[in-house]
């Protein structure tokens, strides 16, 4: 890690707890996520039913049995077999706000994903960050709260897995169409999270303004900003139908959040597209 | 330069407009720079152009607007004025310019001449004849019918300067009228004051042409009078109504350097105003001058010549305390104050201090090793005047005018034949000529010179048979002037008198000041010039030419050409005549209403510079304004500016409010604080501290006295006011108490304040010894023991015993007949117990008896801070008793 990110993670990580608390609190507002509350591969005892000649000798619970008459099979709980991996916009323009006393589009993305991770984890569910070890058991939330402190990395998704894009998808529509079929490829579906800042989508300058994308050095300068309103409004509209597109060919839906805007009905909406994938 | 009604003070600054149109174009070319903002979706915008046009260029109005601004600022640098010039005169034909050039013209001096040049030209033009008067008096007056070429005219308006005094018209009006032949045109420059002969130099003028007067838009102010105070330079100065209300007076020593400064200001519609200078006596003794400050004029000078000041006169001290009545020096204290700036001392210490005169009476002594510096300084211009007495007439020194006699002549005695006598007339040449001695004065003894010395010295008074009284004699650039009588009223009723004083102050006259000390003339005579003022009120030497003017001519001078004003010198005594008379009138010119009025040149002006810069200022704050809107900062500007004057505030709060606070913990007279004296013993005032603060945390915990930490005083330089308690150990080996120290203590009991005297040997077997060293000096009332009966066994605890380090320690207090003063409440308590370091717990003693020490202590404390409060209860035991047996 360079000396800068570390900087970065560490402005963050004073944040942390306070996103912690966020997620907390708005995952005990969520609808909640339940268990499989079937037979499969897991820890938890699920029924004792009886041996079938299918089973073999080896299934057999030899502890129950011998209080009887007949033989018992143990069934454990199925447990997911899944993983929901989380991707976090790595870009400068990501961790911005229009206004100093707003969250960040990154912190909101952080929160509503670690909200979520809360509800999964409460299931059963593992979580990870995509590019880190899958998270599980009581202090999963908050080791994925940590690995959010390091910039997100690319990595392929594993397969048959469920990934979860949060992003301001201002990245070129071909960018994100290659990285969500390199995603389908592997086998991977989700959903889209786009966290936007009010700003972003008001368009609210007037006067001569020099825009400046964060973290990049190109420049546009508008005369009028308040005339091209319309137009960037278009553009906007244009681009995310773009990556909608994209999202539903490959399997990743896509919803919208704006960061003024309470966290919870994208949380529902999320838990809404994600919770086929762990009914 | 003048540009139709408008008058450029500065028009070379209007080239700056010729760069005018570089700037529009560089302006056009320079838009205001464009806001930032982060904007992540920033690429969403690439490529989007609205309106090429308002990106580029600023926008018109903006270049307009600053160009405006910019334009101003240059005329406003033109120093304009508008000044409508008065045009109804008609140009051409003979013109006469009649100006007043007396110091009331001399402030606006370069508009008269200006003026005068502007009709000079306007007469050119015309090709006409230009006669000239010129209203002030003058040696020797120009003939106002001499027709001069307009080259002349200017030549000698040139050379025409200010004349130290006011113009008089009456005489102006009787030469023009001695002319012939009438004007087309009459310019009369004038000051702007009317004078007793206005009246008829305006009736004369009207008759011979048609007048224009030009009037300064501000008259001239002059220092109507001054003088030296103990308070410092006092000054009154008057003005006309239309002279300006404001201004400053500064005090100036002979080479002009600045003393001292005071505002002037005129109340309301008032015309006099007076002002001080603020000066401490020494300093103000060597101010020769006021001025009112920018006003160059002979009147705004007022010259305070030498005997005006107070001069700093050092009188010999010749120590020891004595009867205020019988001390030599007593008299001629009292008949100075007024006059001088005194202080006693030794004739080293005097002269150190730049004393201008000594006088020493008979008993003070020249040292051997004060009498070269004394004739150093008497070298330098010093003026020593001496008394003579016992001392001197049997034992004369070098520093005395003529030789005298051994002994002293006895006029009157018993057993003498003559009668005592009275003072003769004084000579001619006597500085104190004009003063009449009175009858009644007497002379019963005095010291008698050598006749063949007083060829050498001069007699500036005498007795009625001659014999001189007072002598002088020049030694250097000083002067020592003998009073062959005592400065008390043994030998004469001199001091006794007023004469006494009159020929102090003219002895004074003679200390040295700064300047012209070497030139001092001892004889009397004629006044005579020595430095003169010129119409703008710089003073210059007096030409060698100048007449001398007679006494008494001089006490009724008038400046004017034979008397002019500035500095004389006569027998020593400076003397000023003033340009401006304690009965001058300001009053405006009141003109007959056929002379038309017009503004003097540039003064009546109005001048739009300021104007100018107060818009174009605005303009530019406008338009960094709309700079800003532009740029779109504006709205987040407040919050700023309010978050940084939140912290500004914060922070003094924490910077005084620490400050505040750690005043209040250590100022005895803001926190109540017990005091110890420090012994310079380490070991003892480590007890004492320690004791007290013991003592003081006792008192916090208990009582609701709340004392501060405890402070350590010196009893000979401390304020010992501010402590209410006092405690005093004894050091290991006593020593009687400087002066200063006594006086302090005695001080510090008679104002109420309580000692406790601790001797610190209890048991030891001489007892006592210690508390006789320490107290020497200091007058210790009378001591009784501390009974069952003494208000201290119950201030706050009962107490039966006072234990301090050892069990059965004593204590003796004032006692209440001795402390009537006082109603019956105690200063000082003495004792042995050593009670500091039985409180502070280095003694070692038990718990039991710390504490029991601690309760004396705090009933101590009581008793400095209640007095007898808690005396009553005394008899409560009494009370009660009766009570008792009255229900029984």
């Amino acid at each position: 890690m360079s000396d800068a990110s570390r900087l970065e993670a560490l402005a963050l990580a004073g944040d942390l707890p306070g996103v912690l608390l966020d997620a907390r609190r708005l995952a005990a507002s969520a609808p909640g996520l339940h268990g499989r509350r079937r037979a499969g591969q897991g820890e938890a005892f699920w029924q004792y039913r009886d041996h079938r000649a299918e089973d073999g000798a080896r299934l057999v619970d030899w502890r129950r049995s011998a209080r009887g008459d007949r033989y018992f099979v143990r069934e454990r709980e199925r447990e997911a077999a899944q993983t929901a991996w989380i991707w976090m916009d790595p870009d400068a323009g990501f961790n911005w706000t229009s206004d100093a006393a707003r969250t960040t589009k990154l912190r909101r993305a952080q929160t509503i994903a670690l909200a979520l991770a809360t509800l999964l984890n409460r299931g059963g569910e593992r979580v990870g960050m995509l590019g880190h070890a899958p998270r599980m058991g009581p202090r999963a939330v908050d080791r994925l709260a940590h690995d959010f402190l390091v910039p997100q990395k690319d990595a392929v998704a594993p397969s048959r897995s469920c990934v979860i894009f949060f992003s301001d998808f201002y990245a070129p529509v071909e960018t994100w169409r290659a990285r969500l079929s390199a995603a389908a490829d592997a086998g991977a579906s989700g959903a889209l999270v786009m966290v936007a800042d009010p700003a972003e989508e008001d368009f609210p300058f007037r006067g001569r303004t020099l825009f400046v994308e964060p973290g990049r050095r190109s420049e546009t300068l508008i005369g009028r900003p308040e005339n091209v309103r319309e137009l960037y409004s278009e553009r906007l509209e244009t681009h995310r139908r773009a990556i909608r597109q994209a999202g539903a060919n490959f399997g990743f839906p896509a919803l919208l959040h704006r960061t003024d805007h309470g966290a919870a009905p994208a949380l529902a909406l999320l838990i809404a597209l994600v919770s086929e994938r762990f009914a | 330069m003048s540009f139709g009604p408008f008058l450029f003070g500065a028009p070379g600054a209007l080239l700056a407009l010729l760069a005018l149109p570089v700037l529009f174009f560089i302006m056009r070319a320079t838009p205001p720079p464009p806001q930032r903002e982060q904007f992540p979706p920033a690429r969403l915008l690439e490529g989007l152009r609205t309106d090429d046009q308002s990106r580029e260029r600023a926008p018109w109005w903006l270049v307009l607007f600053r160009m405006l601004a910019a334009a101003l600022l240059i005329l406003a640098f033109a120093r304009p004025s508008l000044a409508p010039q008065a045009s109804d005169s008609p140009l051409g034909g003979r013109t006469l310019i009649v100006i007043d050039d007396g110091w009331t013209s001399a402030p606006a001096w370069s508009e008269v001449r200006n003026a005068a040049n502007a009709a000079i030209a306007q007469a050119e033009r015309a090709r006409a004849p230009i006669f000239m008067l010129f209203t002030a008096p003058s040696t020797r007056p120009r003939d106002p019918g001499e027709a001069l070429t307009a080259a002349d005219a200017k030549s000698r308006v040139q050379r025409l300067e200010p004349q130290p005094w006011r113009p008089d018209r009456a005489d102006a009006a009787a030469r023009l009228a001695r002319t012939e032949g009438n004007f087309d045109r009459i310019v009369w420059i004038t000051d702007g004051l009317n004078d007793a002969g206005a009246e008829a130099l305006a009736a004369e003028l009207q008759r011979r042409g048609t007048v224009t007067a030009r009037i300064p838009a501000q008259t001239a102010r002059g220092i109507v009078s001054g003088s030296v105070t103990p308070q410092g330079v006092v000054i009154e100065a008057r003005r006309a109504p239309n002279g300006s209300a404001v201004g400053a007076v500064t005090a100036e020593t002979a080479e002009g350097r600045s003393l001292g400064a005071a505002e002037l200001q005129f109340q309301g519609d008032t015309l006099t105003a007076s002002a001080r200078i603020e000066l401490p006596p020494e300093i103000a003794a060597r101010a020769a001058r006021v001025r009112i400050v920018g006003e160059q004029s002979a009147g705004a000078v007022r010259l305070l010549p030498a005997g005006a000041g107070r001069p700093f006169v050092g009188l010999v001290d010749p120590g020891g305390a004595g009867q205020p009545l019988l001390s030599e020096l007593f008299y001629v204290d009292r008949a100075l104050q007024p006059y001088a700036s005194l202080r006693r001392g030794s004739i080293s210490q005097l002269i150190d201090a730049r004393a201008q005169a000594l006088i020493l009476p008979d008993a003070g002594r020249i040292a051997p090793t004060d009498s070269a510096a004394l004739q150093r300084w008497l070298e330098a211009g010093g003026l020593l005047v001496r008394f003579a007495g016992p001392r001197l007439a049997n034992d004369a020194d070098e520093f005395v005018p003529v030789r005298l006699r051994p002994g002293s002549r006895t006029l009157g005695s018993a057993l003498a034949w003559e009668t005592p006598l009275s003072i003769g007339a004084f000579p001619a040449d006597s500085p104190y000529a004009g003063i009449s001695p009175p009858a009644d004065v007497q002379v019963r003894r005095q010291v008698l010179a050598e006749p063949a010395s007083l060829e050498e010295a001069r007699v500036w008074a005498t007795l009625s048979d001659n014999s001189p009284l007072i002598t002088a004699q020049p030694r250097g650039r000083g002067l020592i002037v003998l009073f062959h009588v005592s400065a008390t009223p043994e030998w004469s009723d001199m001091p006794l008198s007023g004469l006494f004083v009159e020929i102090l102050r003219r002895t004074l006259a003679f200390a040295a000041r700064t300047d012209g000390a070497g030139e001092r003339e001892i004889s009397g005579g004629p006044f005579v010039a020595r430095r003169l003022l010129d119409g703008y009120g710089s003073l210059a030497p007096a030409p060698q030419d100048m007449q001398p003017i007679a006494p008494e001519a001089f006490a009724i001078a008038q400046p004017s050409p034979a008397t002019p004003p500035g500095l004389y010198e006569r027998a020593g005594v400076s003397a000023a005549i003033d340009a401006v008379r304690p009965d001058d009138s300001f009053q405006p010119l009141q003109l007959p209403s056929g002379i038309s009025r017009a503004g003097l040149g540039a003064v009546i002006e109005r001048p739009l510079a300021g104007w100018l810069f107060g818009f174009a200022g605005l303009m530019l704050a406008i338009d960094l304004m709309i700079a800003l809107l532009l740029v779109g900062k504006l709205p987040r500007l407040p919050r700023r500016a309010h978050a940084a004057a939140a912290a500004v505030v914060i922070a003094g709060l924490f910077v005084f409010g620490g400050d505040a606070h750690a005043q209040n913990a250590n100022d005895p007279t803001q926190t109540l604080r017990l005091a110890y004296v420090r012994t310079g013993d380490s070991q003892i005032d480590r007890a004492s501290e320690q004791g007290l603060r013991a003592l003081s945390n006792i008192l916090t915990a208990r009582t609701s006295v709340e004392p501060g930490p405890p402070a350590a005083v010196d009893l000979a330089r401390d304020d010992l006011s501010a402590y209410p308690f006092i405690y005093w150990p004894a050091p290991p080996s006593p020593r009687r108490l400087p002066d200063a120290a006594l006086s302090n203590v005695d001080r510090y009991l008679a104002i109420g304040g309580l000692l406790l005297v601790d001797t610190r040997d209890a048991g030891a077997d001489q007892r006592g010894r210690p508390a006789q060293t320490m107290l020497s000096g200091i007058d210790v009332p009378p001591l009784e023991q501390v009974n069952q009966e003494h208000v201290l066994t119950r201030a706050f605890y009962l107490l039966r015993s006072f234990p301090g380090r050892s069990q059965s320690a004593q204590l003796w207090a004032e006692s209440a007949s001795a402390a009537s003063s006082r109603d019956g409440v105690a200063a000082i308590f003495i004792g042995d117990g050593d009670w500091a370091s039985a409180w502070s717990g280095l003694a070692g003693v038990s718990d039991r008896q710390r504490e029991l020490s601690l309760r004396f202590g705090v009933n101590m404390v009581m008793v400095a801070l209640t007095g007898n409060y808690k005396a009553d209860q005394v008899h409560v035991p009494a009370l009660l008793e009766r009570l008792g047996e009255r229900r029984r």
